[in-house]
């Protein structure tokens, strides 16, 4: 008898290599609850050449699965071996299933996406999809953003089994274990997000807006606590939604900032000594740079009113004035300081980076317009991040969403990352005493809770719409913090185009206080005066 | 040569019981696997503020959860 050992030809028919798929990791909030996990799950198929009764099948699996008759027979093909029917049966659906004893139908094991929470961070978390080899691949948010580190790396084993598919213990076995996915762990609180979302909604209710976005973070860290843009999609049935609801417009989108953006133009001016609080402007009426004309929102003027005065009735023509003080080339240097034009670099897939024409192209007017906040287009994430600068001691901070990288054997813990400082601690206290006077006698009068000091600005930005800004379409937004003499929080409410009111502080103002009252309740906060 | 012979066998049954037991227990792993992940997705759904609102509702909780001292504050401090 002749034998041939360790041919390479010589392949035993009994040698099979499985792969060995990791398990997708988790994604945890701040305190490890679960806002994604994974789940059994299971692949319908059909091996045609072994269907006895194909009406009866097709019958049956209709009432089982919930779909057409007509659906699963367009997919039958009887000239083939193997038809993928339906992916993501749960146990039970499997189980009913194989009740029925039919001929001809197999199981696929898979995992799946769980989601406890439901759609609460749809934008958030981005979902599970597949590439064009049929592999599952992350989309968009953390899904799309940490798609290596989620997805871990496949294994192999190669056995050779006896024909009932046992291991034949002298023949090959070799095996290379899988290396799951790393799970998440983010800075947000669930609870955070929740509260964000419900009163996000009731507000797109409320204010009658066609959309809008909360962003909650630490202004010490910009570590984000919560984010959460409305209308969003089901994460279960991403497909059903088109491509303009997987948008997260916190980070994607752009827009005029308008009045709150005026704090931080007053920190630049206050930080190069071109201002003190108390200096005064003689507001007499409107102001004119080259052929536009610049005025207040009501076209009411107060006289001598000082820096915060400015701020606090939200004078353009005011910041005009600040601007000039400050000067061009120092007002550019610092919407660069401020980070906008770049993106954030926030672990999300999809962030928009803003626009900040080159210098050469600035005309005077545009250094006027920018001090109120018109004339630029930033994003939700740059102006949050912004503010906190000014109220954080001055430090800009690259917002975050992942604390912890959690691997099998290894905790990756990420910290807070300061970009620059923009403004010194002195310039940063008196402007958060001017952003607390600015709440606190703001022409609006809002239902503040009481014995707290909360900080913020309220802005209102015409839409631009070919080359003119659109009266009817606003984008309200309020940007505020608290306590203010150590910031807890710092929210930013954008509602995009309201319909009971075009103003911030009829808007969005009043949400961001509901928003307050939850919060100051959540973290315990106590009233100080 | 019979010692050879008994020795073979004994080799040969004790490598299909030794098969059988990797396949009792790549089986059982595969199934204590599922039941973990079912179990992970139980006690998640127990733990989701999605089954805390829907118990909320039940129970007819939310109209009093709201933080009413926030407004009267006085009230909190007095009582």
């Amino acid at each position: 008898m002749l034998q041939v050992i360790n041919s390479p030809e010589n392949k035993s028919p009994y040698l099979k290599t499985n792969k060995l798929t990791p398990i997708r990791g988790r994604i945890y909030d701040k305190f490890n609850h679960p806002l994604v996990l994974n789940q059994n799950s299971y692949l319908l198929y059909l091996e045609p050449k072994k269907i006895i009764d194909k009406d009866k099948l097709i019958n049956s699996l209709s009432n089982s699965l919930e779909v057409t008759e007509a659906s699963i027979s367009a997919k039958i093909d009887m000239s083939k071996y193997w038809l993928s029917i339906q992916s993501g049966l749960t146990q039970e659906q499997k189980d009913k299933i194989q009740k029925l004893n039919l001929k001809g139908i197999g199981f696929d094991y898979q995992t799946k996406r769980f989601y406890p929470e439901a759609s609460l961070s749809a934008h958030l978390l981005g979902f599970l999809g597949k590439n064009d080899q049929g592999e599952d691949v992350g989309y968009l948010g953390l899904e799309g953003f940490y798609n290596r580190d989620l997805q871990g790396l496949p294994g192999f084993v190669e056995t050779e089994r006896d024909i009932i598919g046992r291991p034949i213990l002298i023949g090959v076995q070799q095996r290379v274990e899988s290396e799951n996915g790393r799970d998440l762990v983010l800075t947000i609180d669930k609870t955070v997000q929740e509260i964000s979302k419900k009163k996000l909604l009731e507000g797109l209710d409320l204010y009658k807006a066609k959309k809008g976005c909360i962003i909650t973070a630490d202004p010490k860290t910009m570590a984000i606590l919560s984010l959460v843009c409305l209308p969003d999609y089901d994460l279960e049935k991403y497909y059903l939604f088109s491509e303009d609801f997987y948008k997260n417009s916190a980070i994607s989108d752009l827009f005029e900032p308008g009045s709150i953006f005026k704090p931080l133009i007053m920190a630049a001016a206050l930080e190069e000594k071109k201002i003190k609080p108390n200096d005064t402007y003689n507001e007499t009426g409107q102001v004119s740079i080259g052929e536009y004309n610049i005025k207040t929102w009501n076209d009411k003027y107060e006289g001598k009113i000082s820096m915060t005065r400015i701020l606090e009735k939200s004078s353009n023509v005011g910041m005009v004035y600040v601007g000039e003080k400050l000067g061009s080339k120092k007002i550019y240097d610092y919407l660069g300081k401020y980070g906008f034009g770049q993106t954030t670099n926030i672990d999300l897939q999809g962030e928009a980076s803003g626009y900040l024409k080159p210098k050469a192209d600035w005309y005077p007017i545009d250094y006027s317009t920018v001090t109120f906040g018109q004339g630029i287009a930033v994003t939700s994430i740059q102006m949050i991040r912004a503010f906190a600068s000014i109220i954080n001691g001055g430090n800009l901070m690259k917002p975050y969403l992942v604390q912890k990288i959690v691997s099998e054997n290894k905790i990756t813990e990420i910290k807070p990352k300061v970009e620059k400082r923009v403004i010194s601690q002195l310039t940063s206290e008196i402007i958060k005493k001017m952003l607390v006077s600015t709440v606190e006698n703001a022409e609006a009068k809002w239902n503040l809770p009481k014995g707290y000091v909360i900080g913020g600005k309220t802005g209102t930005a015409q839409i631009p719409i070919k080359g003119h800004y659109d009266p009817s379409k606003t984008i309200a937004s309020f940007i505020g913090f608290a306590p203010a003499s150590d910031p807890k929080f710092i929210t930013l409410v954008v509602l995009y185009e309201p319909q009971t009111s075009p103003w911030g502080s009829e808007t969005a103002a009043p949400l961001f206080f509901e928003i307050v009252k939850q919060l100051i309740v959540y973290y315990n906060i106590s009233p100080s005066r | 040569m019979l010692v050879l012979v008994i020795t073979n066998f004994f080799v040969f049954i004790s490598g299909i019981v030794l098969s059988d037991e990797i396949n009792n227990f790549e089986s059982k792993t595969d199934s204590l696997r599922k039941v973990n992940l079912s179990l992970e997705k139980e006690v998640a759904n127990l733990g989701s503020l999605k089954f805390a609102n829907e118990q909320a509702k039940k129970l007819g909780f939310t109209n009093l959860s709201a933080p009413q001292s926030l407004d009267q504050l006085e009230y909190a401090y007095r009582h």
